[in-house]
């Protein structure tokens, strides 16, 4: 077997990997609906909603309390790499990350404001504003504008039958939560501060996934995310929560609250498959590439569907099934493309 | 803090019309059996490349 063979056996080799960690993320992503769902029913969370929603008002309230569950799941998520990082033993090279900031970790602590802050808030924002499916769809455009800034700044190839593949995913996921969002939005008077949220949304995630891709090239994903979350755990205990505090809302009274075994137990499972969701998606990027890996990762959305319908008995519309088939369809155009396309993420 | 009646009945709730027997545990075995599956994964991944 010559050079160039077994060059192309190992190339097409990453890819594939790059494709299984894409997937891996679709699902721990859509599961964690499961974790993330429930919560809300718990205490101290419940009863922080109403207490905050009878002063300020329900989408108020919605924006605060996510903040409270945000800021936990940002907590277990750390606990979860923690445990990914020991298991490939990868602390070492953590520490080596976490010290080289200029060259490295000042990437993933700019990754953390635009996925934390910005995203997840505004995508809670969008929710509370709005409803769940205007969110979720603002959400699912992020590979469109993650593929475009990764190929304007760094150039990343990004090739005609991925931006079809991932054009398919996204109408897919919008055809999903397609009833609920033409219900929401013909429901009366939008507030402009809910699409507000669904752009910081879109943006947060997108740009999110083009600045790791940047550090991604001297750093290694792993560890990356960590560091990642590390900088998000600063932003909401350090930041957010204490001004939310200044200003008057109960942040610390319900967060004292939040050791009841339940309660621990659920935010443990978000924390896990949040952070596994995660560690994947960064995985698959120096894999497969900015736009494809935010493409496929997309297939949350279906994921969700399908994990809510078996655990949670609710039967999905007859959108959801044809947004569901778009989804696989636009997978099943990535994953043929022609793997000498990939053999070079990025342009000349 | 104890989790109330109410909101125990409405955790409850959510798992009462499920497909799957004991969905309220399942969905635990599946996040675990799935985290261990990644795991596996992330450790041959860094053996071989």
């Amino acid at each position: 077997m010559d050079l160039k063979t077994l060059k192309k056996q190992e190339s097409k080799r990453k890819i594939s990997k790059g494709y299984m960690w894409a997937l891996f993320c679709a699902i721990f992503w859509g599961i964690w609906y499961l974790p993330g769902t429930v919560v809300w029913v718990l205490n101290p969370f419940d009863e922080m909603y109403a207490t905050i929603a009878e002063v300020s008002g329900d989408g108020m309230s919605l924006v605060v309390t996510a903040v409270l569950i945000t800021a936990f799941n940002a907590l277990t998520v750390m606990l979860a790499l923690m445990l990914w990082n020991g298991v490939l033993g990868k602390y070492g090279e953590l520490g080596r990350t976490l010290k080289e900031f200029h060259p490295c970790s000042k990437w993933f602590f700019l990754a953390s404001i635009f996925g934390g802050p910005m995203a997840i808030l505004g995508s809670f924002i969008a929710m509370g504003f709005i409803g769940g499916a205007f969110a979720a769809v603002a959400g699912l455009l992020y590979p469109v504008i993650g593929s475009i800034l990764a190929y304007y700044w760094y150039g990343e190839k990004i090739s005609k039958r991925a931006v079809i593949g991932i054009g398919i995913i996204v109408l897919g996921g919008i055809s999903i939560y397609g009833g609920g969002l033409l219900t929401e939005l013909s429901s009366g008077n939008v507030p402009w501060i809910g699409y507000l949220g669904g752009l910081m949304a879109a943006a947060g995630w997108g740009i999110e996934g083009a600045i790791a891709g940047k550090g991604l090239d001297i750093a290694e994903p792993d560890a990356g995310l960590t560091l990642r979350f590390l900088g998000e755990n600063i932003i909401w205990w350090i930041i957010i929560v204490p001004i939310l505090a200044i200003l008057g809302f109960p942040m610390y009274s319900f967060a004292f609250q939040v050791f009841e075994p339940l309660t621990m137990l659920i935010l443990v499972f978000a924390g896990l498959t949040f952070g596994f969701c995660y560690v994947t998606w960064y995985k698959s990027f120096p894999l497969i590439g900015v736009g494809r890996g935010q493409g496929i990762g997309n297939l949350y959305g279906f994921c969700a569907v399908i994990f809510i319908f078996l655990f949670f008995g609710d039967i999905p519309d007859w959108t959801i099934i044809v947004g569901g088939l778009l989804c696989i369809t636009g997978s099943f155009i990535m994953f043929t493309e022609d793997s000498s396309a990939l053999e070079t993420l990025r342009g000349e | 803090m104890t989790q109330t009646a109410m909101a125990m009945e409405a955790y409850n709730a959510y798992w009462a019309n499920s497909f799957l027997p004991a969905a309220h545990i399942m969905w635990m075995v599946l996040i675990l059996m799935l985290a261990i599956v990644a795991l596996w994964q992330a450790r041959t991944f860094v053996s071989k490349f």
